[in-house]
């Protein structure tokens, strides 16, 4: 579902990383560990292929670096969801807006966008503030509001890119209870964190990224 | 309508409402320089109207030598009649000659002269498509060249310089409708730039979501198109505006037929279609 073959990058005459391998399993919560700069980012990036490696291979689901053409690649996107240290809401609209935003960009009808919307909202325990504008939300509310704009396309799997870095001890909790349960329900969890203590908040297994490899 | 359809119309509509000032800007100063090119076609019309008016009365004389016989006059009427770009002549007699000229100058050349001096003539229209300074010469020494022609007189000056008039009227109005036509293609894209800066992140987003390049154009192009749509409009009214005030001071004043203001509104819509086409090619990444 997730595979990295021998997957290298190197940022100018910089490497990042090389010889990496790697995968992620249906319903799997990995976490990938690293300090800043490790080149986690850069990792998640190339599963939305936004970069392509420039040596070896990533294939998601049925998605292939070698053989995708760009203008396949939002198609692969809307089986990935998304999640950012830094949130990517788009601030000139409320939450409701945003969650469905997602789906109009899929073409799926208005009538079953609101209900969908109202779905991940609930599940994201954001119901009551479905037309608060981005704003006023606090950091953990903000962060509930892109997992619940990840989720509205039922993605198979969700790559979480520092999804705590923004937030306080107490946030940061309540997020990784969602994440839990969002996998518990089926959806594989990717996350990319320099905070190794948080794969002790439930189950799943630990890659770690130093020094250019993953191990 | 599909949804994505109704979805990128009511987001460029947003977009609009958001970059307000620069819209604003974009829509008045298209909506003026459509009302200088309308207005500018409306004079043109006007004044081709009158050269076409004043062409129409242009004829040629041919004078012809005294003592003819009927048979040659006959001759000469068919031969004129037979030359390229003629399209009716009139015998005038030196009768009715001498009818005009009384009528004309009020006086009888008669009492001073004691003989009619005044020779038989043919006056000669010729065709509306031949009607420029070149082919009324060519006509003329046509006529010139037949037996028992004594003289051809026209007003060649005149029709000259209503020639080379009119010719730098519309050469006028050619660079015009081009500038005007770059001046509003260009407001459009730029100001779509000044969009897409401000919405730099949000298309960045957009992009991560999934959204394909096409439903994140769709509302700039929308865009463009309202620009464009509202420009025209307020041209058309400022448009017809004008027309209205002058008319009460030249009654008989050309107008515009009313489709043509919407033939107007349809050419800035258009504008705005490109400005906004080219404005996301050039910047817009996606």
């Amino acid at each position: 579902m997730i595979q990295l073959v021998d997957v290298g990058y190197r940022y100018g005459s910089h490497p990042i990383f090389s010889h990496v391998n790697m995968h992620v399993a249906t319903g799997e919560f990995v976490f990938l560990i690293g300090v800043s700069g490790a080149g986690k980012s850069t990792l998640l990036r190339m599963l939305t292929m936004e970069l392509m490696p420039q040596q070896g291979r990533v294939t998601v689901a049925n998605f292939n670096s070698a053989t995708i053409k760009p203008g396949e690649i939002p198609f692969l996107r809307r089986k990935i969801g998304v999640i950012y240290q830094d949130f990517k809401l788009l601030t000139d609209r409320d939450v409701y807006d945003n969650v469905a935003f997602a789906l109009f960009a899929t073409g799926v009808p208005r009538r079953r966008i609101k209900k969908r919307v109202f779905q991940v909202l609930a599940e994201v325990g954001l119901s009551h503030k479905r037309y608060a504008s981005v704003p006023e939300l606090s950091g953990g509310e903000k962060q509930r509001v892109a997992i619940a704009r990840a989720l509205a396309n039922e993605p198979f799997v969700l790559l979480a890119d520092e999804p705590t870095g923004n937030l306080d001890p107490e946030s940061t909790e309540d997020i990784m209870k969602l994440l839990f349960r969002i996998n518990r329900r089926g959806t594989a969890v990717l996350m990319a964190t320099h905070k190794a203590l948080l794969s002790d908040l439930g189950p799943s297994r630990v890659r770690r990224i130093e020094n250019g490899k993953v191990i | 309508m599909s949804l994505n359809l109704t979805y990128s119309i009511s987001e460029g509509v947003k977009g609009l409402k958001r970059a307000r000032f620069a819209t604003s800007l974009s829509v008045s100063t298209m909506g003026i320089s459509m009302t200088l090119l309308g207005v500018f076609v409306l004079f043109t019309l006007n004044i081709q109207s009158l050269v076409s008016h004043v062409r129409n009365k242009v004829s040629i004389e041919v004078f012809i030598e005294s003592g003819i016989a009927p048979d040659s006059l006959e001759h000469l009427k068919q031969a004129i009649q037979s030359v390229k770009g003629v399209s009716a002549t009139l015998y005038i007699s030196p009768d009715q000659a001498l009818e005009r000229f009384k009528k004309e100058f009020g006086s009888d050349p008669l009492e001073i002269l004691g003989d009619n001096p005044l020779p038989a003539s043919f006056q000669v229209q010729i065709k509306s498509d031949d009607r420029t300074a070149r082919d009324i010469e060519k006509i003329a020494q046509s006529i010139q060249s037949l037996d028992y022609v004594d003289e051809v007189v026209y007003h060649g000056i005149l029709i000259q310089t209503i020639d080379r008039y009119s010719r730098i009227i519309w050469i006028v109005d050619i660079v015009l409708v081009v500038i005007v036509f770059f001046a509003s293609i260009l407001l459009v894209s730029n100001t779509l730039r000044l969009i897409l800066l401000a919405q730099k992140e949000n298309i960045e987003i957009m992009c991560l979501i999934g959204a394909t390049r096409y439903f994140i154009r769709r509302p700039y192009l929308v865009q463009g198109i309202f620009q464009g749509l509202f420009g025209g409009i307020i041209a058309a009214i400022l448009i017809w505006i004008t027309v209205k005030l002058i008319s009460a001071f030249f009654p008989h004043m050309l107008s515009f037929p009313s489709y043509s203001l919407l033939v107007l509104v349809g050419i800035a819509t258009l504008l705005g279609f490109f400005g906004s086409w080219l404005g996301l090619q050039r910047f817009l990444k996606v």
